[in-house]
């Protein structure tokens, strides 16, 4: 105990990165130390991290402006499990296909995020049920009541990729298509409102959720679902813990989770978020969507600061990965450039071409969820979402650019080297002063034509947990159900950036008179 | 030209190679040039007239022989910028920098390679500027020049540099008749103020108006040395006189 209350200020010196994650602090009272068991191995540090793709009300979702503090039944379950064994809880947001990749990257020690517990997944991962639940069809208000999943047959169903439902929904349709039906069509959406939304949008027949969420929509949407069958699925009947498998963390945890059913925190947390009555109301903010355009919620989507710091770390990753790509590409575009045969150049021919050919998103995912698993320093708290987008950004941006200054290099006239080295001008004279700055214009265009693409492509760092503007506008669409007015709002800051850097590559170009006889004149004139 | 007997020779070169792969661009070519001196290199094409003069400022580094440039041997053990510094060179297409006006065209080296301040760089350039005759055109892009203005910003740019050897190739190659008048006025004045000059080129009238002594190569060699009166009337070589034969006949 005294070595607990000895190392938490010293922690929280050393800790204070908490830009991937809302840290929440372990109320350590009296009520926590009185229960105090010994904390299982995935409890590191005084520190219990979970995994959440907070698109998943009430379980886990974004209630504020601030994504970086999910909130749910399940967040409120994890902050009960760090107080019973003293630890702080840190809450990592991701996608929902980031979640078992990065539990198995030792990211986490806990995944919770509204789970169903399926004997597949527990081929490599433990799990412990703490909630119960049941599969449901869903469709609009004035669809009639289904009395078989087979009456889908030949329907659109939307579910949301990387879950379950979609293994589940395959085994109807091999029923179906044994039966000489025709299958139904299955649509897979990255986040739950998404699929939600292609219900109410009449694009597909129903979606498949869960109850307990269902509640939740029902409320919010109002009058606007209607569950058409309850199907009687017993894989489907129960909400997990998901870890990485290991017997004794397995018993402390069923122990755990018994122990909060037993003492009634469970219930009462049931209470707090509905999560079991789909009457009353738990200041679910429901949503006054129509047809039309909602300008209130699309200005204060545009001034919110949640807005405001997605697009921050949109710009700044982009910002910082373009400078170290091009202070990277530089001296192998030289060397490329250069003609003698060497190890180095085809060492980093091999680079570029490697680099050039994997997917961004690929990059992204074998950086975040892959590297750790051989390099442990990867999955430690410095290497944050941030750090790791610029990495695989910085490098699959570099070889890119190499291109372009290749291109932007030879372009210059080799003359231009021989009389700045008939005038005695030292090599790096000869760069600095002769060759970049004609190069720099020839390479102007194309590099901010590469800088708006990555500017855009930092969007794919959701996948990573990073929360970049569109990330932030997903959360905030699972929250509001306000799509049309958050994406309005989201295109905005993206439009703006875009501009800016337009206008500001025609500011520089016109320093380039030099180079057009006929600016020069009439300059002049 | 009078030069005292016992002056050693600005440029000395005996026996100097150079090859590119196999093929022997210059064979083993001997010369002096006197302080001061002014000598043009003729020759038909390919006959290595700018290889020669490249090798005199090390742009292009001779594979065999010596070369000595005011007592100096030159090696790869010689200092490339001091060399630079001492043997100025305008090429056939001038090489200017476009991206830089006139005047910093021309103080650029001052500054980075003699370090001299702008202000004295740029008082020095004006004084090359207005040698050449164009003292107004410093504030200029080298593209809004004429090729005549631009070939004389390429001279006042190496000027600058104080060289006291000068190489051209083929500096009129780009120029009318009065601009070629023109730098040949400025060649006199680089003679009068002890500079060295080494000049390729084809201009037969021009040739024989400025060279002290004209070196006619051939695939590599040189054939003769001789002053331009006896050269123009009565060429030792046959070869040399077919050269003659030719450029008189166009
Ligand atoms: N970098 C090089 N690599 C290979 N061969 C070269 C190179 N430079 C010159 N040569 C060859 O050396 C020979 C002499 O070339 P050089 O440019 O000195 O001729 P030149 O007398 O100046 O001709 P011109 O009057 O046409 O300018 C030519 O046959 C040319 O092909
Ligand atoms: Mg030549």
């Amino acid at each position: 105990m005294t070595s607990f209350f000895f190392r938490l200020p010293l922690m929280q010196r050393f800790r204070p990165v908490a830009a991937l994650a809302g840290v929440l602090f372990a109320t350590a009272g009296l009520h926590g130390l009185a229960h105090a068991e010994q904390p299982p191995s995935f409890v590191h540090d005084g520190t219990l991290t979970i995994c959440t793709n907070p698109t998943l009300p009430p379980m886990t979702f974004v209630k504020g402006q601030d994504v970086s503090h999910p909130e749910g039944y399940d967040i409120d379950v994890a902050q009960a499990l760090a107080n019973r064994w003293n630890a702080r809880l840190s809450v990592v947001t991701m996608d929902f296909t980031g979640l078992f990749p990065s539990l198995s990257a030792q990211r986490c020690g806990l995944v919770m995020s509204g789970i169903i517990r399926m004997p597949s997944r527990e081929k490599s991962f433990d799990a412990v049920t703490y909630q119960d639940t049941a599969l449901v069809v869903v469709g609009r208000k004035g669809t009639p009541s289904l009395t078989s999943m087979d009456e889908l047959s030949g329907k659109n169903v939307a579910v949301e990729s990387g879950t379950s439902y979609i293994t589940r929904l395959g085994v109807v349709n091999d029923a179906l298509v044994a039966a000489g039906k025709p299958p139904m069509i299955i649509q897979q959406y990255p986040t739950e409102e998404q699929v939600v939304q292609q219900v109410l949008i009449g694009r597909v027949f129903a979606f498949v959720s869960q109850d307990v969420e269902l509640f939740y929509r029902m409320r919010q949407l109002k009058d606007k679902l209607h569950v058409l069958i309850t199907p009687d699925i017993p894989d489907y009947r129960h909400f997990a813990i998901y870890l990485r498998q290991n017997p004794q963390d397995l018993t402390a945890l069923q122990s755990a989770v018994t122990a909060l059913e037993t003492d009634g925190n469970l219930q009462a947390l049931r209470t707090k978020w509905s999560v079991t009555d789909p009457s009353t109301g738990n200041e679910a903010p429901s949503t006054t969507s129509s047809a039309m355009f909602d300008w209130a919620a699309f200005f204060s989507a545009l001034t919110s600061t949640a807005f405001l710091h997605g697009a921050l770390i949109t710009l700044s990753v982009a910002l910082i990965s373009h400078f170290i790509a091009i202070t990277l590409s530089v001296p192998i575009a030289i060397v490329l450039n250069s003609p003698q045969r060497s190890v180095l150049k085809i060492v980093l021919e091999g680079y570029v071409s490697l680099f050039r050919a994997a997917p961004t998103l690929l990059q992204l995912l074998f950086i975040w969820n892959a590297v750790p698993q051989f390099f442990p320093i990867f999955r430690e708290q410095w290497f944050t979402p941030f750090l790791a987008t610029i990495l695989a950004l910085s490098i699959n941006e570099s070889a890119y650019q190499v291109e372009i200054n290749r291109a932007a290099l030879s372009a210059v006239d080799p003359g231009q080297e021989l009389g700045a080295s008939a005038l005695g001008l030292s090599r790096r004279d000869i760069y600095w002063r002769v060759i970049f700055p004609q190069a720099f214009r020839i390479a102007l265009p194309p590099t901010i034509n590469e800088f708006i693409n990555l500017l855009k492509i930092t969007s794919l760092a959701s996948v990573i947990s990073l929360q970049e503007l569109l990330a932030v506008t997903q959360i905030q669409v699972a929250r509001t159900f306000a799509f049309t007015e958050y994406y309005a709002a989201a295109l905005v800051y993206y439009l703006v950036m875009v501009f800016f850097f337009l206008f500001l590559q025609k500011r520089v170009e016109r320093r380039f008179a030099w180079s057009d006889r006929k600016k020069v004149v009439s300059n002049a004139a | 030209m009078q030069h005292e007997p016992t002056s050693p020779p600005m440029i000395s070169v005996r026996g100097m190679s150079k090859l590119f792969g196999e093929f022997v661009a210059l064979d083993r070519i001997d010369f002096d040039v006197s302080r001061g001196e002014k000598i043009v290199v003729l020759g038909p094409s390919g006959s290595g007239k700018s290889t020669l003069i490249r090798t005199l400022n090390r742009i292009e580094p001779h594979d065999s022989g010596t070369l000595t440039i005011d007592g100096k041997l030159i090696n790869d053990k010689t200092d490339p910028i001091q060399l630079r510094c001492m043997v100025g060179m305008v090429f056939q297409n001038y090489n200017l920098f476009p991206h830089l006006s006139v005047l910093d065209n021309c103080i650029l080296a001052p500054m980075r390679v003699r370090r001299m301040s702008r202000i004295e760089a740029t008082t020095l350039a004006r004084r090359y500027l207005n040698q050449v005759g164009i003292p107004d055109q410093a504030d200029k892009y080298p593209i809004q020049l004429s090729g005549g203005q631009q070939q004389r910003v390429a001279i006042a740019r190496a000027l600058c540099m104080q060289p006291e050897v000068m190489l051209f190739d083929e500096p009129t190659a780009a120029l009318d008749p009065e601009a070629i008048v023109g730098v040949v006025s400025i060649m006199d004045e680089l003679s009068e103020q002890g500079i060295t000059t080494v000049c390729v080129t084809h201009e037969m009238a021009f040739s024989r108006r400025i060279a002290d002594r004209i070196i006619f190569m051939d695939q590599g060699k040189i054939v003769e040395i001789t002053p331009p009166e006896i050269f123009f009337t009565s060429p030792k070589s046959d070869r040399a006189q077919n050269f003659l034969n030719q450029m008189l006949r166009y």
